[in-house]
């Protein structure tokens, strides 16, 4: 009881230091609510509606997309503490070692999430869903997505280690390579016929392109698969069990040596 | 003059040694045009702009110039919170110098982001003159110095509140990038709400992504006025730069940034 009390402590820290970050808030909401009421909407009129209507097909992705990068600021804030030695403390702390690990994967996947359902409420005044319980079908699913974001991010801080040069770079190289090689920005049919079969099958196979169409899904009232979920749950999976053993042998080795 | 070289390759060998940033704009350059610009070309349909790959890849590399001029102004304020800039400020290298070199080192770091890009993109397009190719990579340098500059301008803020500045910067960037002529034509703008397009006249990216699409051979159909993007262009990086001299000469000078 005392230790889930504290990792719950643990975890309220992390997740009021991501939304105390002015310059953080600042750069995802000018980026993602201009994502949706300006490049969804420029791109409306020069995407025939023949093919796609661009503005219902992209909106929904974006509150995946701003998911997807509020819970990879997870690794930033481990970067740091890493860094600036607040590491040490909590170390200190009455909390077992996986204990902080999953306090933070815990915040980084709840943070992902309340600041995402902030971008899904300004989607659902744009685009208006038939069925709104269709969507809040989804968000637990979203948050397990989130919290495995939240690894791939954990596991990049630990890998960087204290170099943040490389730290930024390998996010900015995952984050790059996992929103392009998705079905966030273009369906799957134009991705088959330009890309080789094995990149399209990662293309499928990628949590944010499965999100992505879940949410599609939703905001067309169509009703939520549960195959879909479970998709969203195995794929989300191995990145926060990968984030988590990356971040754990980091803190084993800050304990064993004192530094990384 | 070789007190300013020294200058710019102290600052500059940062980026070189190890070269991650370079390589990382490089990288997302490839990415970008080869499979996102690629894929998204498939769909849209301008008929004035047969080619949207080609279109999109200018664009961006106007992006990448804008990134690096506001990552000069950034480093600048940077340089001022760690302590760097009183120890420039300390050297026996008078002020002028310091502010030259400061602009030599944010004209060689563009340079270098833009080497493989710019290639890549004349490579694309092909069947090129000198002349437009020197047009656009003027075009390149006058916005990123004055994006730099308008920056260096806003770091006033900086010296109140470091958090807030680098909010109001990266903020402000997503906004000038959104509403800008950089991934569509001004008329798409307007057709998708009124007022869009005018909002994009006030961004310095319209004037500097219009240019260089001229510059590169785009349908001048789909353009805004080459004099008035030129003049507009000149207008800003001569200001911005000399409101950014003339601020921080009376700033910098024993004032600690927060």
């Amino acid at each position: 009881m005392t230790e889930l009390l504290a990792i719950l402590q643990l975890a309220r820290n992390d997740f009021s230091y991501f939304f105390r970050t002015k310059w953080l808030m600042a750069v995802l909401l000018s980026l993602n609510l201009s994502d949706m009421l300006v490049v969804a909407l420029v791109y409306k009129q020069i995407i025939p509606i023949s093919k796609i209507n661009y503005f219902q097909f992209f909106v929904p992705a974006v509150v995946v997309m701003g998911m997807f990068v509020a819970a990879l600021d997870t690794g930033r804030r481990i970067w740091l503490a890493i860094r600036e030695g607040v590491i040490q403390y909590y170390l200190s702390l009455p909390i077992s070692t996986p204990g902080i690990v999953v306090a933070y994967l815990l915040a980084g996947g709840l943070s992902a999430m309340v600041y995402s359902a902030s971008l899904l409420l300004v989607a659902l005044v744009v685009l208006p869903v038939a069925t709104v319980g269709n969507t809040l079908l989804l968000l637990p699913f979203l948050f397990f997505l989130a919290m495995g974001l939240a690894g791939i991010s954990a596991a990049l801080a630990a890998v960087a280690s204290t170099h943040g040069e490389y730290f930024f770079a390998y996010q900015q190289v995952v984050q790059i390579l996992l929103l392009t090689l998705s079905t966030v920005y273009y369906p799957i049919e134009i991705i088959r016929n330009y890309l080789p079969t094995f990149l399209t099958s990662l293309v499928s196979a990628n949590p944010l392109s499965l999100a992505a169409q879940a949410m599609r899904n939703t905001f067309l009232g169509n009703p939520v698969q549960p195959f879909s979920l479970l998709n969203i749950l195995l794929a989300s999976l191995p990145f926060t069990v990968i984030g988590a053993v990356a971040y754990l042998s980091a803190l084993r080795t800050i304990q064993a040596k004192g530094k990384m | 003059m070789l007190d300013v070289l020294r200058l710019v390759w102290f600052d500059l060998k940062h980026e070189i040694y190890p070269p991650v940033w370079i390589g990382l704009q490089w990288f997302s350059f490839t990415i970008q045009i080869f499979i996102y610009g690629a894929l998204i070309s498939q769909l849209v349909n301008i008929p004035q702009i047969p080619n949207y790959q080609e279109f999109y890849a200018v664009g961006f590399v106007v992006m990448m110039t804008f990134d690096v001029g506001s990552h000069a102004g950034r480093e600048f304020v940077e340089a001022a919170h760690e302590g760097r800039l009183p120890y420039l400020l300390s050297l026996p290298v008078s002020r002028s110098k310091l502010f030259l070199s400061i602009a030599l080192k944010g004209g060689l770091e563009l340079a270098l982001m833009l080497m493989v890009p710019f290639a890549i993109i004349l490579a694309l397009i092909g069947n090129l003159t000198v002349l437009s190719v020197i047009a656009a990579a003027a075009a390149l340098f006058c916005l990123g110095f004055g994006v730099a500059g308008l920056m260096l301008g806003l770091s006033f803020i900086a010296f109140k509140s470091s958090d807030l500045y680098v909010a109001v910067t990266t903020g402000l960037s997503a906004l000038l990038i959104r509403f800008s002529t950089v991934l569509y034509p001004l008329v798409f703008l307007a057709r998708a709400s009124p007022g869009y397009d005018f909002v994009a006249k006030f961004s310095p990216l319209t004037y500097g992504a219009d240019l260089v699409h001229l510059a590169l051979g785009f349908d001048p159909s789909m353009l805004l006025n080459p004099t008035i993007a030129v003049a507009a262009l000149t207008a800003l990086a001569v200001s911005t730069l000399g409101l950014a001299v003339f601020l921080l000469g009376r700033l910098v000078e024993g004032v600690k940034s927060g």
